[in-house]
């Protein structure tokens, strides 16, 4: 797994919890590595360590950490990590969105022993696009949520996400119906 | 173009080349595309390109008044173009088209990374899906955010480093602190448990001698183990000085030439009470007599009795220690070693010979008593020297302890003198300093203070000669005629008083100053020892200092100290 995904789950942690709980986890997850290189390959295994290690130690649940994972990666470590690349990726959310499987496109491209997951968008309307998740790693479906409610609330935009497909269930990949403006009404 | 080229309408065309734009042969603007048109409005059909775009050429100054000629020349060169009203440089290629004369020049913005885009208020999609642009972006801000988490680890690193500094040197600085106050520690319980433990020493002897009165077996025998407890813990005492001293850098020989019989003689007469005790049979055999060295006699001295000691301590009754000396030249060193027939050690037990408090087996602490320093105070007194040692051990056969001390230009000042056993009954005082220096007869047959006298006394340069008892110092003195004599009172065979006598009765003798030493510290001692000849009278336990002073004041003054 990307470097930078353990630096967002420390960092979320630092943020929120203080260094502390963060060399507790780090301990309880048997981590010993003092900072984590954003580009650098790390083995999956240590990163759920830390998920699962986090949930013991500030008493939550995974998906409730995923989810604020998620969220932080959008707003925090990728807004430093990939700076203005970041922003120059869409005017709105509409055109992030659309831009997403392209992004991680140029970063198979660039990187391809990170590994990073697809994704697909498909039934673009005025107010929702489809998105579809591909990925080999297991049960990060509530990140991927997480990441875009961060998008959404990056461009201020208020959106409803939807887990339509589940991988965890059987489906072949997992698929989320991202609403905004009108659509969020329609559906609520 | 050829046939099989396809032909693309102006939507899709603009789509792979957002920021082409084509001129015609006057340089006006004819078409351009999409993203261009967005970023750049001002450039519309019939607009001169010369008023929007500098030509940049490497090492020249832009060129504003570009024209066909110019660009037909150059036909086969990049293109880099900077807008008149914004920051927006683009790279292109050109392309000449015939009927009608048209020049296309297909390129994108160059930028160099993510700010610059915003700066141009472009987004990732204005690029063709093509262009490179965007990935040499991505490229360039990850190799960015690597080298800043690189330079934020390696700011972590150094910070630790500086901690981990910090924490040195405050450790550096208490354990500076902890090690002064460890000499001022061992200063103070130099003098204060000496001074208490002397008064202990000499109240033993006076009782012991019956000064307080005569005792029953039982007093008589517990005041022999205080006295032997309290020789013990000054022995203790002082070797724990002596390795905090060399531990702390502050032991510093004084390194004086000496005489290497002189050096064995006095080092086995310190056990030799102890050895006829158990019945054993001392020698030195030297393999050349007159050998001198240079090294610190007294150190010397206590690493040979320390030697001597173990050996006497560990050989059973009826056995031998030999003190052997030897002159390697060769590598300009002069070995002593100390060999018995003892109890022998394991050779698993070798290693941990020289660690302090070791006594190889608990039970031999109890059967040997010892201070457990004895021989970690010889191997760092002999590595003070320069020298080392070496120890060979069988069980129940005994053990050979060598001792190598360098002597750079070892000096045998009579060649031709033979080597061979010498007989302890031989064995005389001899002294290294010159003839006219004052010598001095201690009589005692304590051979702890025997020793501390002289020690004492020759570290302040004078000669001294020994006698144990009453009748042997009187024969020394006819035999020597020492410029003064320290006279113990009680003494086996002929007590001092005695001696002292004898002696005035020799008119060669009248005049030589007898200072007497006793424990006696009873109402009328001073005037017995003055009536029966003693020039002056001392205490014990005696003021080292104030015994020199002593001594300086009896000699006559052509004699020196």
């Amino acid at each position: 797994m990307y470097g930078m995904v353990n630096k967002s789950v420390q960092a979320l942690v630092t943020t929120k919890f203080g260094i502390d709980k963060w060399e507790e986890i780090k301990q309880k997850a048997g981590v010993t590595i003092e900072a984590f290189i954003s580009n650098e390959s790390y083995p999956d295994a240590m990163t759920y360590g830390l998920i699962g290690a986090a949930t013991e130690v500030l008493k939550l649940s995974a998906d409730e950490i995923l989810f604020a994972f998620g969220e932080f990666w959008v707003l925090n470590t990728a807004r430093q990590d990939y700076g203005d690349l970041l922003s120059s990726a869409g005017r709105n959310m509409p055109e992030f969105l659309d831009y997403l499987p392209m992004f991680h496109t140029r970063v198979a491209l660039i990187f391809p022993h990170l590994k990073p997951p697809r994704f697909e968008c498909s039934d673009r309307q005025a107010d929702r696009i489809t998105m579809h998740y591909f990925s080999h790693r297991p049960g990060l479906s509530v990140f991927v949520r997480g990441l875009f409610s961060g998008i959404a609330k990056m461009y201020d935009t208020p959106a409803q996400i939807t887990q339509t497909k589940f991988k965890d269930k059987g489906d072949d990949h997992d698929e989320f119906l991202v609403c905004w403006g009108d659509a969020i009404q329609k559906s609520g | 173009m050829t046939d099989s080229a396809p032909m693309l309408d102006h939507g899709q065309f603009s789509k792979l080349f957002p920021f082409h734009f084509i001129v015609d042969a006057d340089m006006r603007v004819i078409d351009t595309g999409s993203v261009l048109a967005r970023v750049c409005p001002k450039i519309v059909p019939g607009a001169l390109i010369n008023d929007h775009f500098l030509l940049f050429r490497l090492a020249s100054e832009p060129i504003k008044a570009f024209n066909r000629d110019f660009i037909a020349r150059q036909e086969n060169t990049l293109f880099v173009f900077k807008s008149t009203s914004t920051d927006l440089m683009l790279r292109c290629q050109v392309l000449i088209l015939r009927d009608p004369e048209r020049y296309l020049f297909l390129g994108s913005p160059w930028v160099r990374n993510p700010t610059e885009l915003k700066a141009l208020h472009l987004v990732l999609q204005d690029f063709a899906l093509h262009d490179s642009t965007v990935d040499l972006l991505q490229l360039v801000q990850a190799t960015s955010t690597s080298l800043h988490d690189a330079k934020q680890l390696s700011e972590k690193l150094e910070q630790r480093v500086a901690d981990r500094t910090a924490e040195l040197s405050m450790a550096n600085a208490e354990l500076s602190r902890v090690m002064r106050s460890k000499d001022d520690f061992l200063s103070a319980m130099s003098h204060e448990l000496r001074t208490p433990l002397n008064a202990i020493l000499g109240l033993s002897e006076s009782l012991a001698e019956g000064v307080y009165g005569d005792m029953n077996t039982k007093q008589v025998k517990s005041i022999n183990t205080i006295a032997e407890s309290g020789h013990h813990l000054l022995a203790l005492i002082n070797d724990l000085l002596d390795i905090a001293k060399i531990g702390a850098g502050k032991m510093e020989l004084e390194l004086t030439k000496a005489n290497v019989e002189d050096l064995c003689q006095a080092s086995l007469r310190f056990v030799m009470e102890q050895a006829q005790k158990q019945k054993i049979n001392l020698k030195l055999v030297m393999d050349n007599q007159s050998v001198m060295l240079t090294a610190d006699e007294r150190r010397l001295k206590q690493i040979l009795v320390n030697l001597l000691s173990n050996a006497v301590k560990f050989t059973p009754n009826g056995g031998s220690v030999t003190l052997e000396t030897k002159c390697d030249l060769e590598s300009e060193s002069l070995m002593f070693s100390v060999r018995d027939t003892g109890i022998g050690i394991a050779t698993e037990d070798l290693k941990r010979l020289f660690s302090p408090f070791t006594q190889l087996d608990s039970k031999l602490s109890r059967q040997y008593a010892g201070t457990g320093l004895g021989l970690t105070l010889v191997m760092k007194l002999v590595e003070l020297h320069g020298g080392s040692v070496a120890v060979e051990s069988e069980i129940g056969k005994g053990s050979c302890f060598t001792v190598r001390i360098p002597c750079k230009g070892l000096d045998t000042l009579n060649q031709h003198n033979p080597s061979g056993t010498i007989s302890l009954t031989e064995i005389t005082p001899a002294e290294t300093l010159p003839s006219n220096t004052p010598l001095i007869l201690v009589a005692d047959d304590n051979e702890i203070n025997l020793m501390t006298v002289t020690d004492y006394l020759r570290a302040n340069k004078l000669r001294v000669i020994q006698a144990r008892d009453g009748l042997e110092a009187v024969k020394m003195v006819r035999e020597h005629i020492p410029s003064l004599v320290l006279m113990d009172i009680q003494m086996p065979l002929m007590d001092g008083l005695d001696a002292i006598a004898h002696l005035r009765a020799d008119d060669k003798h009248t005049d030589m100053p007898i200072i007497a030493l006793t424990s006696r510290a009873m109402v009328g001692d001073r005037e017995r020892c003055i009536a029966v000849g003693a020039n002056d009278y001392l205490s014990k336990p005696v003021n080292m200092k104030q015994l020199v002073k002593t001594i300086r004041a009896h000699l006559p003054n052509d004699e020196t100290l």
